[in-house]
């Protein structure tokens, strides 16, 4: 009897080690070597930077004040209380300021120019931006010095006139999106020059010289921001269904997009770049177009029988009224105001200049504050890109996070702080600042994008939970049952015996009781 | 650095500045004439000075158009010296049996451009003006320096029409054929471009290009090779640490289907676009409603050392065999119904009725328009090139003999021309009236030419699903010893063994052994999922002499995912190319070949999992039985089931009841 209750429990101590090493050793091996890796992404961290987009940014931006005749010792202090002021007073969603200083000749650095307020005596009180240097001058009169006028006047020149860009933009929320003409800012861009001949006669045009002639030193000015690439082509039998037009005398933007078939123009798939615009020259088809030519192009100079529209996020489409004549040749004199307007144009669909002002007075402190805006809108971007990857890997937890990923993430977010410190530094504003806080930003963007677009991610190949457990439960699903009731089974044992062994004192009892 | 950008920005203000002067001078330029007071207005009306404005485009005529004058005529010139480098060219060539060859060539040259150039500096510009830029783009990002593709369906009956247009060199084997050199500093870089080379042109010509891996590209060390020129092809090379070199890839798809699709892209590249020209011919409908079609993409890059640029030469070949009468036939009824009875041709020699009727062969006399075969007329000529449209019917010298005759047809007059060749100069519409009263004479400028100097023909052997073989028969027609590279890319799943090789000869190749034919072999063994089996050897057939070359292989099995979705429908095994070098220069590809694979139950992957996991299920089981459970005599097990359980239960239900 004591074998037996010795072989019992050891049955029951193998039927329990079985079910043990079953849930505590089986479940969880399985379960972890069937789990995909998932990187531990800082979650946390991303989501407190898209909820406060520039938590710890403070963009400062040092000036420098440089007297002329009078020397004021205090003037940077004043102007500083009056730039504070003012600058409190306006609503910023990006906290910035101007640092404003005295004019230090041992900072100053041809290669890399700051912004400089000159103070000129004159006999009257004005501003003025320099064309082609980050230079302001403020003009004032004895009285503006003896009324103290000057320090807030020089203020008000410097938030409202230099800085104006910043203070617009950074005044809401930093998005582009608002404006539907603007592409999206790339550093590299490619332009396609199209010249569209309606007929297949030859025309030729003198593009190379007008090029180099007006279109390099524009690509030089912004060649600190963005990389053209430009190439010119000639195209017969297309004039983009111009003769649907020919009746129309008043074109509005929806006439032209509804007739104007632009298909055969986009060039971005032949080239690296990711963003392409386009200049189109189109001349209409002889056979189609009536003798006056096309009737809405109304032209208020004679010598001009084309007008230009800008194609939001596409580029700009020039439109002559009469088509080409056989072998025509187009001189440089006809291509150059193209080439200006395109110019024009292309500060629009860059979202370098606003819409409304035709005029860019003074290019260079314009870019410069394009630089830093553009830094800027490069970090919400790459903030953006982060959280949505978040969001991906969140919603979908079947979903594999490879270690590249999080390589690249902890290369990002220490990228972003290394730019916010660029930014955020008083003692740092030259033009090299800006231009490597900007390259630097351009790298943060492409490696948030390579962090998600990673091939083992987006692919999706992935396999949802309830996939898995169909594929193992023909295995599993023995397994466990086997177990399972072999464990029921021992334990319910006892009682079986018991209950036999009490039937079997019960029968003895009542043979013992018939007996009797 | 300072000056530098002060300097730009005075030159961009300055420019602006200058702009402005001069349109506002132009306005008036026309009336005062006023062009000694402003330089940059003297191309627009003194026509003395003209070389000097306009010297950067060599413009030496340049004359105000006097007729088109408008308020525009300062801006715009007309310069009649506007001439672009591209030809087209279509020759008409009639087959026996009343086919028709017809052969579209177009040859354009790009803008000469300086290798190397950073395209991001400010003074650099690309320019295009009849060279496709799509290509253009295409070459540069993958260093090609040559590309060739071939899109080739249907059977060239050789044995028939006899040699292949372009002696072969322009036509693939049935599917899409591509083959690039590239430079790069690895084999691995080369393949990488390559890879976005395939990439590009399959967005472009809207085929499966991109199906091209390393499975099926190999690198020909004999065929295919660059016709060497004096030049030779360049290197750009970039930076001296990179030790560049050429490397030459090829990839085919046999037997992809080719369509209009692929045809539209073609035309788009031309600068005529086909809309006007010989171009403005083609039609999807017509050029695949065809016996054989054969489109083919040359660029190559040209280079002169002396002023070191470059610039790229592109041929498209379009080629068609058409069989006119029934061409003719599907333009009277596009659907087909059976001759009506009055149009039967019957054999009068036999017997005849309203009942029965041995039909005659096709009747041989035949006059047609081009237009009735294309469906549309010539639009003109094209107005760019420096040559005028050409068109010519090869039918052999104009003399009376002749059964043959070809005119053009403008404006309802016909013309007819010497050597039947036909220059289109202007933008009228053109035909070609082609009659002949004999069409099994045709007429040819030298004989020798004709004769197709070798046949080849490939077929698979064997049966069952794990080997067969593969046997090529040559057969030289000619009384020259033919001496020709063979080219075969297989599959990695043929596994084909060299060991096996023999040689089968006819009577007049009697005695022959392999090595007397076979002077060198390259062979590359393939490596599974990688890389295809490589076998280039050169061969010399005697005259008249006919070989066949057998070799046997196996037929490997391929992993569940690589299977196509019609997996038994059968794997398509690419032509073999047969490039002839002495005593002609010809290319000649076989048919393409069929190969049944086994494959497998679909479901295999599900079964595997449920048996693998029935048994290891049982294992388990009876394992946990043997230590966990106890061992009871029958006797015992009797008792205990008599008393417990369901047998137990219903006993005792039973004793209470009853």
């Amino acid at each position: 009897m004591a074998g037996s209750t010795s072989t019992s429990t050891l049955r029951k101590v193998v039927a329990f080690s079985f079910i043990l090493s079953y849930i505590l050793l089986g479940l969880p091996l399985w379960y972890k070597l069937t789990t995909v890796y998932r990187a531990p992404l800082p979650a946390e961290y991303i989501e407190s930077l898209h909820n406060n987009q520039f938590q710890d940014v403070h963009l400062v931006i040092p000036v420098y004040i440089k007297p002329d005749v009078y020397q004021f010792p205090d003037i940077h202090d004043a102007v500083q209380v009056q730039v504070n002021h003012l600058l409190d007073s306006m609503r910023q969603t990006i906290p910035w300021s101007l640092q404003i200083l005295p004019y230090d000749e041992k900072v100053m650095d041809e290669n890399n120019e700051h912004h400089i307020v000159n103070l000129q005596l004159s006999d009257f009180v004005g501003y003025n931006s320099a064309f082609d240097s980050k230079e302001t001058t403020v003009f004032y009169d004895d009285q503006s010095v003896v009324s103290n006028d000057l320090p807030f006047f020089i203020a008000q020149t410097l938030v409202e006139h230099t800085f104006q860009l910043e203070a617009s933009k950074l005044s809401g929320p930093l998005s582009n999106n608002d404006d539907s003409i603007t592409v999206g800012y790339h550093p590299n861009i490619h332009l396609s020059i199209s010249l569209l001949n309606g007929d297949g006669t030859p025309v030729g045009w003198d593009i190379d010289s007008s090029l180099k002639d007006y279109f390099t030193p524009f690509r030089k000015l912004l060649s600190p921001i963005v990389n053209f690439t430009v190439d010119s082509s000639v195209l017969y039998y297309n004039d983009l269904n111009l003769h649907l037009l020919n009746s129309v005398e008043n074109i509005t933007a929806v006439d032209l997009s509804h007739s104007i078939d632009l298909s055969e123009l986009s060039s971005m798939n032949y080239f690296e770049e990711s963003t392409a615009l386009n200049l189109a020259i189109v001349f209409p088809n002889s056979e189609t177009s009536s003798s006056s030519g096309l009737e809405f192009i109304k032209s208020t100079e004679p010598s001009k029988n084309w007008q230009s529209f800008l194609v939001p996020q596409w580029g700009v489409i020039v439109i002559n009224k009469y088509p080409l004549p056989s072998n025509a040749f187009l001189t440089e004199s006809y291509l150059s105001p193209i080439m200006y307007q395109f110019a024009q144009d292309l500060f629009k669909l860059m979202d370098l200049t606003d819409s409304n002002s035709d005029e860019m007075l003074s290019p260079y402190v314009r870019i410069d504050s394009f630089k830093r805006i553009t830094t800027l809108s490069n970090l919400q971007k790459a903030t953006e890109t982060l959280w949505s990857l978040i969001k991906l890997t969140k919603s979908f937890e079947q979903m594999a996070v490879p270690s590249d990923v999080m390589t690249n993430v902890t290369k990002a977010l220490s990228l972003r702080l290394q730019i916010i410190e660029l930014l955020n530094n008083p003692e740092k504003g030259g033009d090299l600042v800006w231009n490597e806080a900007l390259s630097l930003s351009n790298t943060l963007v492409s490696l948030c994008e390579t962090a998600f677009f990673h091939g083992e991610m987006v692919q999706q190949n992935f396999f949802p939970q309830e996939h898995k457990v169909a594929v193992y439960l023909p295995l599993i699903g023995p397994l466990t049952v086997v177990t399972l009731l072999g464990f029921i089974n021992i334990m319910k044992e006892k009682k079986v015996l018991a209950k036999i062994k009490n039937q079997e004192k019960e029968k003895e009892e009542e043979d013992v009781k018939k007996v009797d | 650095m300072r000056s530098g950008p002060i300097a730009t920005i005075c030159c961009f203000i300055l420019n602006v500045v200058l702009f402005a002067q001069a349109t506002e001078l132009n306005v008036t330029s026309s009336s005062i004439n006023d062009h000694d007071t402003n330089p940059s207005l003297e191309l627009l009306v003194d026509t003395d000075d003209k070389t000097n404005s306009i010297t950067s485009n060599d413009i030496e005529d340049v004359r105000v158009d006097d007729i088109n004058e408008r308020e525009n005529f300062n801006v715009i010139t007309i310069n009649d010296d506007i001439q672009y480098p591209f030809n087209e060219k279509l020759l008409i060539r009639p087959l026996p049996n009343n086919n028709l060859l017809a052969s579209f060539a177009f040859e354009m040259e790009s803008e000469t451009f300086i290798p190397g150039h950073d395209e991001s500096r400010s003074d650099q510009y690309r320019h295009f003006t009849v060279f496709p830029k799509a290509i253009e783009a295409m070459l540069g990002s993958t260093s090609t320096r040559q590309l060739h593709l071939r899109f080739t369906r249907g059977f060239w009956d050789a044995e028939s029409w006899g040699r292949l247009p372009h002696d072969g060199f322009k036509s693939g084997g049935s599917g899409v054929e591509l083959w690039a050199i590239i430079e790069a500093g690895s084999q691995k870089e080369a393949f990488d471009q390559w890879k976005t080379l395939a990439n590009s042109l399959s967005g472009l010509f809207c085929a499966s290009i991109n199906f091209i891996e390393s499975s099926r590209t190999t690198y020909p060390v004999k065929s295919f090779q660059p016709k060497s020129t004096e030049e030779g092809l360049p290197i750009f090379g970039g930076d001296e640490t990179k030790n560049n070199k050429l490397y030459l890839l090829r990839a085919s798809l046999a037997n992809e289907p080719i369509c209009t699709e692929n045809l539209t892209p073609l035309l788009k590249l031309l600068p005529t676009r086909g809309k006007s020209g010989i171009s403005s011919l083609l039609d999807g409908h017509k050029v695949f409603d065809s016996m054989w079609h054969s489109l083919s993409i040359d660029v190559t890059t040209h280079c002169d050392f002396n002023t070191q640029t470059c610039k790229y030469d592109m041929d498209a070949e379009v080629d068609m065999v058409i069989h006119v009468p029934y061409t003719l036939a599907r333009n009277e009824h596009p659907i087909p119904r059976p001759t009506p009875n009055s149009e039967l041709r019957c054999d009068l020699t036999k017997p005849y009725d309203i009942y029965q009727c041995f039909p005659l062969p096709e009747s041989n006399s035949l006059s047609f328009e081009v237009s009735e075969i294309f469906g549309k007329p010539i639009r003109g000529s094209n107005l760019i090139s420096n040559n005028p449209s050409k068109v010519c019917v090869d039918i052999g010298d104009n003399h009376e003999n002749n059964s043959w005759e070809a005119l053009l047809k403008v404006n309802g007059s016909h013309f007819g021309t010497d050597d039947n060749c036909f220059d289109l100069e202007n933008k009228d519409d053109y035909d070609i009236y082609i009659s002949s009263s004999n069409t099994n004479e045709i007429g040819r400028h030298s004989e020798k030419e004709e004769d197709v100097p070798l046949y080849v023909s490939r077929s698979l052997t064997g049966y069952g699903q794990d080997r067969g073989g593969l046997r090529t028969v040559f057969t030289n027609p000619t009384n020259d010893t033919i001496r020709a590279v063979y080219f075969e890319s297989l599959p990695w799943f043929m596994r084909l063994y060299l060991s096996t090789m023999k040689l089968e000869s006819d009577a007049a190749g009697a005695g022959l052994d392999l090595h007397d034919v076979i002077t060198s072999v390259h062979y590359v063994t393939a490596i599974d999922h990688k890389r295809p089996t490589h076998l280039e050897y050169t061969i010399e057939i005697p005259a008249g002499t006919s070989l066949a070359i057998t070799c046997q292989f196996d037929k490997a099995l391929l992993q569940f995912a690589e299977y196509p979705p019609d997996a038994n429908h059968g794997f398509e095994i690419e032509s073999a190319v047969v490039t002839i070098l002495k005593p002609w220069s010809y290319q000649i590809r076989t048919s393409t070949l069929l190969l049944s694979l086994s494959t497998p139950d679909f479901s295999m992957p599900y079964n595997v999992i449920i048996i693998t996991s029935t048994v290891l299920g049982l294992i388990y089981g009876s394992l946990y039985n043997l230590l966990v459970k106890k061992l009871v005599t029958i006797e015992e097990a009797d008792e205990i089931a008599s008393q417990v359980g369901l047998k137990s239960l219903i006993t005792r239900l039973k004793k209470k009841f009853i």
